[in-house]
């Protein structure tokens, strides 16, 4: 027997989001993609780069989640939520007004890191292309969250997108995309026989060519639970660093035992997600560097809010922190 | 039909933030998973063939599940062998039921510790019914005074710090019990020793069964399953149909596995019972009721086991030994400790609740606060593929297939 089940708004709102928006946020395809207009990236070609437009949400969710999680869920001001959200459901998500609060810095470095990224790439001598606007989501946090039957219609669309580059290979920016490309896609869209892979991977293929680094930084490895677990990627981004004359400390939990950073359960449980987060800071400091550098956009924002006020480290992802070598 | 589970949510949400605030809970659990992390690497390097041990009881349980009904007849049918009683419960109220069939009212029963003692709520049941029941495991005991439930599968009291020992041991005692644990060890040891040996009943749960012989392997530390099984006159096993498996061999190979992941090293005590006790030591005529229990009941639950046997993507959660080092690797876990649970604990807590401890509606906000990072999968010897089941579960919910 089925029944309806109620679940929290949030749930509601990022998978109708996604579904008919593309977007987990509902960002406009034109904002998800401004990094790239003065690089002036070819729609086709053998490589596609894919954002998937993750890290140019994250300033939004912590807005999400303040606007809608915290509210008492059985309250009076809910049911007028509730009736809110009809009316977004009628004319979209508007971010621009929902997300007014977002700090320009945090908007413009989350999405410049796409940028950082593409130029680090270039820079190493790799060619690609990029759908920009029309660029969709993967859909991970359907397949994340449960709506798996949502997805499969979904997919659809999104594979539509690729295809219509030619490209015969995907470059993830972020893990959870490369880990539904890679093993749910494949279940879901009959000959998805791309090739999947991070940009973790082609950076490491050609590290020998990146910029050394002036003086040797002490830096500390957060590896993602995603890229270390199911994806087997954890020396790569040892190697990439000892390459560049980093010195790689280790914190007491990394690689495939690597503590999560608390973000998968933000939307839901965000004051507990915080508190991992938190820990998660305190336990990469014990290496003895306090500059954390990780490869996941929600690893990155969720240790970005775990440092504690007044915190001396510094969390970057690994694109950012490459990227500085470009730009000497 | 319409299920809301905002509300539940909300709650939920709110147990967990105030149990992450919790400082006793914060420092006992990152004493612990220290302590853990530490025996079990100890203890492999000191028996390094443990982890192909572990692959092959993953087989072991592998095949026994797929072959439990069989196994169930062959168990039951040896424990009637060795002259004990074997009940087959279908259910919770078919468990609880025949257990007060044997026990009836006005007894005194002591107990060890069980999981599937917490999942039937069997003491509260059996008390309910009009008997004193002692809970002999140490942790158990101050829960039961404190009227609460385990925080951990292992550890039960794990959150209760020795200061809050003495006072609620001051105050069941009525003298002054200080704050020293070697004192609360032994004020609790002499109040129990008189019940062992005053008690109608005893009553155990099993960490595996052998079906060829209806041999219970109870493993533990502190001597209390020792007294509350040898004791008493009656010895009562409730045990869940997972803990099958074929032979007596391969039940050692599923114990040692199990405690050495249990954090026991090397466990006090491995205490196997197959019938009452008995003699033939004059003129060879057997005699039942020797030193130990005369009688001797074994009652098999099922209570959602069988089916979640038969279930494909779930089978596998069965195979889990109630090691408990899954919850030590939880990033939730280790912020707040049993309220990341309904009866069972954790990420395999939650499929666990689904299907036999509580059931989907329950399930649904553990499920969903699952952060599916896998680090319990890394640590389980079975390898069991929680996050899977997780995403499984998400799906039902989402879909509103809340029941079996």
């Amino acid at each position: 027997m089925t029944v309806e089940t109620k679940m929290p708004m949030v749930l509601d709102v990022i998978s109708e989001n996604i579904i008919k928006h593309g977007s987990p946020l509902a960002l406009k395809g034109s904002e998800v993609s401004s990094w790239a207009k003065e690089l002036d990236l070819p729609a086709k070609g053998e490589v596609l780069f894919y954002t998937g437009g993750e890290y140019q949400m994250l300033p939004f969710i912590d807005s999400l989640v303040k606007t809608i999680t915290h509210l008492d869920q059985g309250s009076k001001v809910f049911s007028m939520m509730m009736g809110a959200r009809n009316i977004l459901n009628k004319t979209g998500f508007s971010p621009e007004k929902m997300y007014a609060s977002v700090l320009a810095k945090d908007k413009d470095r989350y999405n410049s890191v796409c940028f950082k990224a593409a130029k680090v790439l270039q820079e190493l001598g790799y060619e690609f292309c990029y759908s920009g606007k029309e660029e969709l989501y993967s859909g991970a946090l359907l397949y994340e969250l449960g709506y798996l039957q949502d997805m499969e219609d979904y997919v659809k669309r999104v594979v539509e997108v690729i295809k219509k580059s030619g490209a015969k290979t995907i470059v993830c920016l972020s893990p959870h995309a490369a880990e539904v490309f890679k093993f749910v896609y494949p279940k879901m869209v009959e000959g998805f026989d791309f090739e999947i892979r991070t940009y973790v991977d082609l950076v490491w293929e050609r590290r020998d060519k990146l910029a050394k680094l002036q003086s040797a930084e002490s830096v500390v490895i957060h590896d993602s639970c995603r890229l270390a677990r199911e994806l087997g990627i954890h020396q790569e981004l040892r190697d990439i660093l000892v390459s560049i004359g980093a010195d790689v400390k280790e914190a007491p939990m990394s690689r495939e035992w690597t503590s999560c950073c608390g973000g998968p359960i933000k939307i839901l449980f965000p004051e507990l997600s915080h508190v991992i987060g938190e820990r998660r800071v305190t336990e990469l400091k014990e290496s003895g560097s306090s500059h954390i550098l990780t490869s996941c956009p929600y690893c990155l924002s969720a240790l970005e809010a775990g440092r504690i006020k007044g915190d001396s480290a510094v969390v970057e992802d690994l694109i950012e922190f490459l990227y500085r070598g470009v730009k000497a | 039909m319409t299920v809301d589970l905002r509300k539940d949510f909300v709650n939920y949400a709110k147990s967990l933030n105030a149990a992450s605030e919790d400082k006793n809970i914060r420092t006992a659990i990152s004493r612990a998973v220290t302590s853990y992390r530490n025996t079990v690497t100890e203890t492999l390097e000191r028996f390094p063939h443990t982890p192909e041990l572990a692959e092959e009881v993953q087989e072991i349980k592998r095949q026994s599940m797929a072959n439990l009904d069989n196994l169930l007849e062959t168990a039951m049918a040896s424990v009637e062998r060795n002259k004990g009683k074997a009940f087959y419960a279908k259910d919770h109220q078919a468990a609880l039921d025949i257990a007060l069939g044997i026990i009836g009212k006005g007894k005194t029963v002591v107990k060890g510790k069980s999981m599937l003692g917490e999942e039937l709520h069997l003491r509260e049941y059996l008390e309910d019914n009009g008997n004193e029941v002692w809970e002999t495991d140490l942790g158990e005991f101050i829960l039961q005074l404190r009227k609460e439930r385990p925080m951990h599968i292992l550890s039960p009291s794990i959150h209760v710090p020795r200061e809050q020992v003495a006072e609620v041991f001051t105050k069941f005692f009525g003298k002054v019990v200080p704050p020293d644990i070697a004192e609360e060890v032994k004020v609790v040891k002499e109040f129990l020793r008189e019940k062992y040996f005053t008690a109608d009943i005893g009553i155990s749960g099993a960490n595996v069964v052998a079906a060829d012989t209806g041999a219970m392997v109870i493993i533990e530390n502190e001597g209390n399953v020792r007294l509350a099984t040898g004791a008493p006159p009656v010895h009562i096993v409730m045990v869940g149909v997972e803990k099958l498996v074929p032979t007596f061999q391969e039940a050692m190979k599923v114990a040692e596995v199990t405690w050495r992941y249990a954090q026991y090293g090397v466990p006090g005590y491995v205490n196997i019972v197959s019938g009452p006790s008995k003699t033939g030591d004059i003129e060879k005529v057997t005699t039942y009721g020797a030193h130990g229990p005369k009688e001797f009941y074994v009652i098999f639950v099922d209570n959602g086991r069988n089916e979640m046997a038969h279930e494909e993507k779930f089978s596998q959660a069965l195979h889990c030994l109630r090691c408990g080092g899954c919850m030590y690797e939880c990033p939730v876990f280790q912020v707040t400790a049993g309220h990341f649970g309904h009866t069972y604990m954790g990420g395999i807590g939650a499929i666990w609740t689904a299907f036999v401890s509580g059931g989907m509606e329950k399930a649904a906000p553990l499920v969903y606060s699952c952060l599916r990072c896998g680090r319990c999968v890394e640590r389980c010897p079975m390898s069991i593929n929680v996050p899977a089941m997780i995403g499984e579960l998400r799906e039902r919910v989402i879909y509103g297939k809340l029941e079996g």
